[in-house]
């Protein structure tokens, strides 16, 4: 495997782990490997890369759904593209039914688990029409807390996620004062 | 023997999220191999802005890491001394880039951000104020780079 392996980002569980793997390896042999699949463990789907299917969607669209499908992981490495792809989410939900919350309005979509965080704040900025010159200054926050989680995590890493749903508020980025 | 502090950091930098950042560019920390503990060196990469690099370096005290925030500011590396103001990433008029990157607070020595040790300590209020970005022992590194990444590839940075 030395010389040839290519390294990926298993997320699962609440957890990202970095695995080296060969490129003729299936996707099946490595989740097995970590114990995220065989005996005793969940049936969850499996997703890899990220995906930024609602960064395309069209203004008008309510309620739109990612297309992002799961993969067969019998698989190899090779073939489902990893060298380039690197994230492999494996995670309970389909979808993650997202709502943000901006001042009064309300927009749902919902997400594939390999959506970033960064992208839910880009499809929720542009559903809003959040001036561009200013968009950058408003971020996710979870719904009821003040936690805001980083822009480069995927929704399969989020805890938060509960019955695969997800609520968010769209808020001004404080500045540091004082 | 390596300090608990430093051996943390070291276990870190194996985490998917500084990993998958390094290969896609975003940053690195230089003397990964080499720490001089606690100094470390690193560098995040920048939008293109005219007449700006596409990376900036910067130095951390990171003694104490994870239990204690680091800080520090920009780099050069050439000079193995604090990057001269001019040479510094800026923001627009008082955004969130322009005041966490303010050369005029402590010489230019920390961060006016949360994630800075003595910004941090010298800004008791923060704590109520950006509740978010209060340091504690579950942030990382990863933390750190992806807040200062995202500054530095905003709309609001504006070159040096």
């Amino acid at each position: 495997m030395e010389g040839n392996v290519i390294e990926i980002y298993v997320h699962a569980g609440g957890r990202s782990e970095v695995v080296q793997a060969s490129p003729a390896e299936s996707l099946r042999q490595i989740l097995t490997r970590r114990g995220l699949i065989g005996a005793g463990a969940a049936e969850y789907l499996t997703f890899v890369g990220e995906c930024e299917d609602a960064l395309i969607e069209a203004d008008g669209v309510e309620g739109g759904s990612d297309t992002h499908l799961p993969v067969n992981i019998d698989l190899s490495i090779e073939v489902l593209g990893l060298r380039q792809h690197r994230h492999v989410h494996h995670h309970p939900c389909r979808h993650i039914a997202v709502v943000v919350n901006f001042g009064k309005e309300t927009k749902h979509h919902s997400f594939s688990p390999a959506a970033t965080v960064e992208t839910v704040a880009r499809w929720a900025r542009r559903k809003f029409h959040v001036d561009p010159a200013a968009a950058s200054e408003y971020v996710l926050q979870f719904c009821g807390s003040t936690v805001q989680p980083r822009s480069d995590q995927h929704l399969s890493q989020l805890p938060e996620v509960k019955n695969c749903a997800l609520c968010f508020d769209l808020v001004p980025e404080v500045t540091p004062q004082g | 023997m390596k300090k608990p502090d430093q051996r943390q950091f070291e276990v870190d930098l194996q985490l998917a999220g500084y990993r998958c950042g390094l290969l896609k560019g975003c940053w690195a920390v230089e003397n990964a191999d080499d720490l001089v503990w606690p100094k470390v060196v690193l560098w995040l990469a920048a939008v293109p802005r005219n007449g700006a690099p596409d990376r900036f370096h910067v130095a951390l005290d990171c003694e104490g890491y994870r239990g204690a925030p680091p800080t520090g500011n920009f780099w050069n590396p050439a000079e193995d001394a604090l990057l001269t103001a001019d040479k510094r990433p800026k923001g627009k008029p008082n955004s969130r880039v322009s005041k966490v990157f303010r050369t005029g607070w402590q010489r230019g020595r920390a961060f006016y951000h949360p994630y800075d040790r003595v910004a941090a300590q010298n800004h008791p209020k923060w704590v109520h104020e950006q509740p978010h970005l209060i340091w504690d022992d579950k942030r990382t590194i990863v933390d750190w780079l992806e807040e200062f990444h995202a500054l530095l590839r905003s709309e609001d940075y504006i070159g040096i």
